[in-house]
């Protein structure tokens, strides 16, 4: 079981980025693509997501089976929402094209177009979220938020978080393999409830055991007195000049997209 | 015996190095143990996580910062090792959301010396935080835009069942089990 997270990205022009590029990237682009109900709107936001995608470098082979959960999971949700049911769908004023046999529901080509307004959607924010889990180094997680004013005690304990992956799953494997020698088996029954009671036997020792040894790093951290005062990180961030262009560029489309959904025609369905 | 999470000397808000260790290690079980959940016979889409069952204890015993912590810090890196990144932020919150409503409901819910009440106790507790603290999840009514019956009947209500059966079985156990240590270690 590999729980790591996977710095699939490494050395890409987004992994030579601050990582707190990365991390506000997803924020203004979602103010960005809000309510957009225009595909062609909406195109123009996915090709620019798609650029910066390509500029994290992450190989299509590491995150095919994520493409593939992401893109049938959301085509579901679309399908199901606008197409197939008046969940989330537009009908606008055009003629209908034909109607869904069990629902009902009249597809018109406003209809279409909004559903593909959301696949896309949903797509192009999987393009500027990708970034944040494969071309962000995970040690790097912890000052980046530090810098972004989160506290700087919280910020070290999403540090310790990843440091403690690698031990826990250890943990897990150890206990497992403990509790095999004494006669478990894991459940096979169909029984949510059982299937759940048969998982006690391990969960427990697990957590309990993880409890007991962090006790013995909480009081290795006071004996060292953490949180006394302002804490300092091996690792300097500064945004540089290309770091201000990437935020810079993103924040003009955030507010580009907004007037336009204010204002012009992107917050309409468009219709061919 | 009592029900009581945090001895008196600790504010459920408190963020010492216990906080913040608690919280990380919570996560990292979290995370670890997130990955392993299984599908309700019967239904699409209804996937027990048995890890849930750790953000409403977490709560109890270690507080309101710990508790959102390990649910909100846990469910991003179960997506940043999954590669979702942060498209689902909103159930993250909606996790660390359990957790904090755990800590502030067993933080007002007075000792029990029976232990079998206790048990009882621990598990509507731990059901009423998931309730509320999955409320959050509302908020997909403008980020996916769906509407509201879709909101009801395909996310919360089938993440309740799921949730809520993990925590009903789960919490009373895990707490029954940390209680004398707690007690041992004076926590």
């Amino acid at each position: 079981m590999d729980v790591t997270p996977r710095y699939l990205g490494a050395g890409s022009f987004l992994a030579r980025r601050d990582p707190r590029v990365l991390l506000l990237v997803p924020v203004l682009y979602f103010v960005a693509v809000a309510n957009v109900a225009d595909l062609r709107g909406m195109l123009v936001c996915a090709a620019i997501a798609l650029v910066y995608y390509r500029a994290a470098g992450i190989p299509w082979r590491g995150v095919r089976a994520n493409w593939v959960f992401m893109l049938t999971f959301t085509t579901l949700l679309v399908v199901v929402n606008s197409v197939f049911t008046a969940a989330d769908t537009r009908v606008g004023a055009g003629e209908a094209l034909f109607a869904i046999p069990l629902t009902g529901t009249q597809v018109t080509w406003a209809t279409l177009s909004y559903a593909s307004t959301l696949l896309i959607r949903y797509a192009s924010l999987a393009m500027v979220s990708f970034p944040v889990a494969f071309a962000i180094a995970p040690s790097d997680l912890g000052v980046a938020l530090a810098r972004l004013r989160l506290s700087q005690r919280l910020a070290y304990g999403v540090d310790l978080t990843f440091r403690f992956l690698p031990s826990t799953v250890a943990a897990l494997r150890e206990t497992i393999d403990a509790q095999r020698v004494r006669g478990y088996e894991h459940s096979r029954s169909r029984d949510p409830f059982r299937k759940l009671a048969s998982l006690k036997p391990v969960v427990v020792p697990v957590t309990v055991n993880a409890l007991i040894d962090a006790e013995d790093t909480a009081n290795a951290m006071d004996l060292r007195g953490f949180g006394a005062k302002h804490r300092t990180w091996m690792r300097e961030l500064a945004f540089g000049r290309t770091d201000y262009l990437v935020m810079g560029g993103f924040l003009a489309l955030a507010a580009v997209m907004t007037a336009a959904k204010f204002f012009g025609p992107f917050g309409e369905v468009w219709a061919p | 015996m009592s029900t009581e999470a945090l001895s008196p000397r600790h504010s459920p808000w408190t963020i010492d190095s216990r906080t913040v260790v608690f919280g990380a290690v919570g996560a990292a079980l979290y995370a670890v143990l997130g990955l392993f959940s299984f599908l309700i016979p019967g239904t699409q889409s209804v996937t027990v996580r048995p890890a849930v069952a750790l953000v409403p204890f977490f709560g109890k015993r270690f507080g309101v910062i710990t508790g959102f912590f390990v649910g909100f810090v846990g469910n991003v890196v179960i997506d940043l090792i999954q590669g979702a990144g942060l498209i689902w932020w909103n159930w993250s919150v909606a996790n660390g959301l359990v957790g904090a409503f755990a800590a502030l409901i067993f933080t007002v819910i007075p000792p029990i010396s029976s232990e079998a009440l206790r048990h009882i106790v621990t598990a509507l507790g731990a059901l009423t935080a998931t309730a509320l603290g999955l409320l959050f999840i509302i908020t997909d009514l403008w980020i996916l835009g769906i509407d509201f019956n879709t909101f009801l009947f395909l996310n919360y209500l089938p993440a309740l069942l799921a949730n809520g059966i993990a925590v009903v079985i789960l919490v009373p156990a895990l707490d029954a089990a940390w209680e004398p240590l707690a007690k041992r270690a004076g926590l």
